[in-house]
């Protein structure tokens, strides 16, 4: 058998791999660890790419663990799906490989920046368990492993946001996000047992298939939408991404972006594939292109107010996954309607999913060169920070490249998204396309004001002495800045062939369900 | 691979804009290059004109600080801030009440 058909089982095997054997390898000091770090972080980024090829290449992968079909036959001839299933569309793998990324650069970033912390084989163990449930919730075809993943990443999440554990910010934080976090679990949990008590079922694909709307349905929809919406952040549901993201350390952070988009491809997955049209009234999709705008607006105009650096850019997470909601909100409206859909609902889809894209590796690097600032200055206050561009001129470049990029200048990649972005949301209603116009002036003013305040201006006396970060800071940095320009070179390539297909999936729920049930149940 | 993106509405070619970057640049320098450079570094030719008065040593004299960015935005949108930042408490259980709320409003739209 081809290696390449277990690559689903490996995105998984791996990164599990490598966190339980982090304590084992931590016992052979710092050296053996970051190799450790740095070979099981490439070996996930290749099998999650390995994967997208593959996938954009082959059409839908279904994985079942431990037998070969996807359902239990009894001798008396019942069939059902029991089986523990990963399933990967092109929109699965295109979320997996943008995660990968991100947890890439993040991990290179951590190598040296938690040079000053103990206890790094926890570290490493705790990172790589968070990959692990990030990508996990992105590639499972079953809902209550996708609870499983959720409550993986949730728990290392915890940790990690903590880790900085002489700092009671940290671990107010963690306890904050700890506390909504478990209580949206658990109604996802509910949820996923009101479907399995209706279909007898978890499997997304069986559940979906059977799927009429009924009270318990409408119910279990409420609780996954909402529950999802506060993990990627949305308003009113974000106060614990301010918290929680200026104080993890920066590597984590980069990657807690990325964990934030895997509870967005929840969300989606739910309303496209299993619900999809059978969610009938346009309740919902108006509750999340509402909850979208608000996040815009509300996140930005209280990240230009923010005089902490990573503060500042943690409230622009929540004004990104606006867009991201807006856009995709719009694309469900369209659902039912082939005509809104051909007309403006698709290209809306593919502007919200390049975000996606754009946002995980912008909000990366600024997260990143924030923690460089951190690093090198040994501040993050705005009001204290002057002048590093003399000093910093590496960071500096690929914060301003980043900076641009979520402003939506163009060039830069995510003008692209954006564009599509007002274009598709102005045919469903100007005001929604004037609220994503205000956001985008806003953002730039306040990353204006963080370059002018961080990096421009006379050179301080208390700075003096300030150096660039080490090379593997800065590799992590660049690893972030080269999919970004690459990204603006090449957008219409993205678009065609990693973007689309994504998409098409997306909204492809017979494609979803046929891939793995066939003709069956 | 070089391909223009439509969006149903017009288009995005990022290669003319780096054209007209590129010539933007080239305009720019070519400006530039026009500028007298027969001026004496160190003498007081180049000193930073600080409103007749001396430059302070340390460049942090001399900083605008963040908190005083934008504020006449913030001031006069002081109504709406003040709403704002009072509903961001960092209390725990007004996380969770926020989110109860919102399931709440939601779970009744979708069941009317």
């Amino acid at each position: 058998m081809n290696w390449q058909m277990h690559l689903p089982a490996l995105a998984l095997a791996v990164p599990l791999l490598g966190a339980f054997l982090s304590l084992v390898v931590g016992l052979g000091g710092r050296y053996l660890r970051n190799a450790w770090m740095v070979c099981v972080s490439i070996a996930t980024t290749a099998i999650c790419i390995m994967l997208l090829q593959r996938v954009l290449a082959g059409g839908t992968m279904v994985y079942v663990m431990g037998a070969e079909s996807w359902n239990f036959t009894l001798p008396s001839g019942l069939s059902w799906p029991i089986r523990i299933i990963i399933q990967v569309d092109a929109f699965s793998a295109f979320m997996a490989a943008t995660s990968s990324i991100a947890a890439l650069a993040g991990a290179f970033f951590s190598l040296r920046f938690m040079d000053k912390f103990t206890g790094l084989e926890k570290f490493s163990a705790l990172y790589f368990l968070l990959v692990t449930g990030m990508l996990g919730m992105q590639i499972t075809g079953d809902l209550f492993n996708f609870f499983v993943f959720l409550e993986i990443a949730s728990v290392a999440s915890f940790g990690l946001i903590a880790f900085w554990r002489d700092r009671p910010e940290a671990v107010e934080a963690s306890f904050k996000y700890m506390v909504v976090s478990t209580v949206s679990a658990m109604f996802v949990l509910i949820a996923v047992g009101f479907l399995y008590g209706r279909y007898n079922a978890v499997n997304i694909a069986a559940v979906a298939r059977m799927l009429h709307m009924g009270y318990a349905e409408k119910i279990a929809l409420v609780f996954l939408v909402v529950s999802l919406a506060m993990k990627s952040g949305a308003v009113p549901m974000h106060m614990w991404t301010p918290d929680a993201y200026a104080e993890a350390p920066a590597g984590v952070t980069c990657l807690l972006v990325a964990v934030s988009q895997a509870s967005l491809y929840g969300l989606f997955r739910v309303c496209f594939t299993l619900y999809g049209v059978t969610a009938g009234s346009v309740v919902i999709p108006w509750t999340i292109i509402i909850m979208g705008v608000l996040s815009m607006f509300i996140g930005v105009t209280m990240a230009v107010i923010q005089k902490e650096m990573k503060r500042l850019m943690a409230y622009h997470s929540v004004s990104q996954i606006g867009y991201i909601l807006l856009a995709l909100g719009v694309g469900l409206l369209s659902l039912k309607d082939p005509q809104a859909m051909a007309d403006y609902g698709f290209t809306a889809m593919k502007g919200g999913i390049f975000h996606i894209l754009n946002y995980t590796m912008y909000k990366g690097l600024l997260f990143l060169s924030a923690g460089a600032v951190f690093y090198s200055a040994g501040t993050r206050d705005l009001n204290e920070l002057g002048g590093l561009a003399r000093n910093m001129p590496q960071t500096t470049f690929m914060f301003v490249i980043a900076a641009a990029a979520i402003a939506g200048l163009p060039p830069f990649n995510g003008f692209v998204s954006k564009l599509l972005i007002y274009q598709t949301t102005f045919a469903v209603y100007p005001l929604l396309a004037v609220a994503a116009l205000v956001t985008s002036v806003l953002t730039l003013a306040s990353f204006v004001k963080v370059f002018q305040t961080a990096f421009l201006g006379p050179a301080r006396k208390t700075f003096e002495k300030v150096v660039e970060v080490p090379a593997s800071m800065l590799l992590g940095m660049a690893v972030l800045t080269l999919v970004i320009v690459v990204l603006t070179l090449f957008p219409g390539w993205t678009l065609s062939h990693l973007v689309e297909p994504a998409a098409k999936a997306l909204i492809d729920q017979s494609g979803y369900i046929s891939a793995v049930m066939g003709g069956g149940l | 691979m070089w391909e223009k993106v439509y969006s149903g509405f017009g288009y995005w070619d990022v290669y003319l804009w780096l054209l007209f970057f590129a010539i933007a640049s080239a305009v720019v320098l070519f400006i530039r290059s026009k500028g007298r450079s027969d001026y004496k570094e160190g003498t007081e030719q180049d000193e930073i004109f600080y409103g007749s008065n001396i430059v302070p040593e340390d460049g942090g004299d001399i900083a605008v600080p963040a908190a005083s960015a934008y504020w006449g935005f913030v001031e006069a949108l002081k109504p709406y801030y003040n709403w704002l930042i009072e509903l961001h408490t960092g209390i725990a259980s007004e996380y969770v009440g926020y989110f109860m709320l919102t399931l709440a409003v939601v779970a009744v739209l979708v069941l009317l």
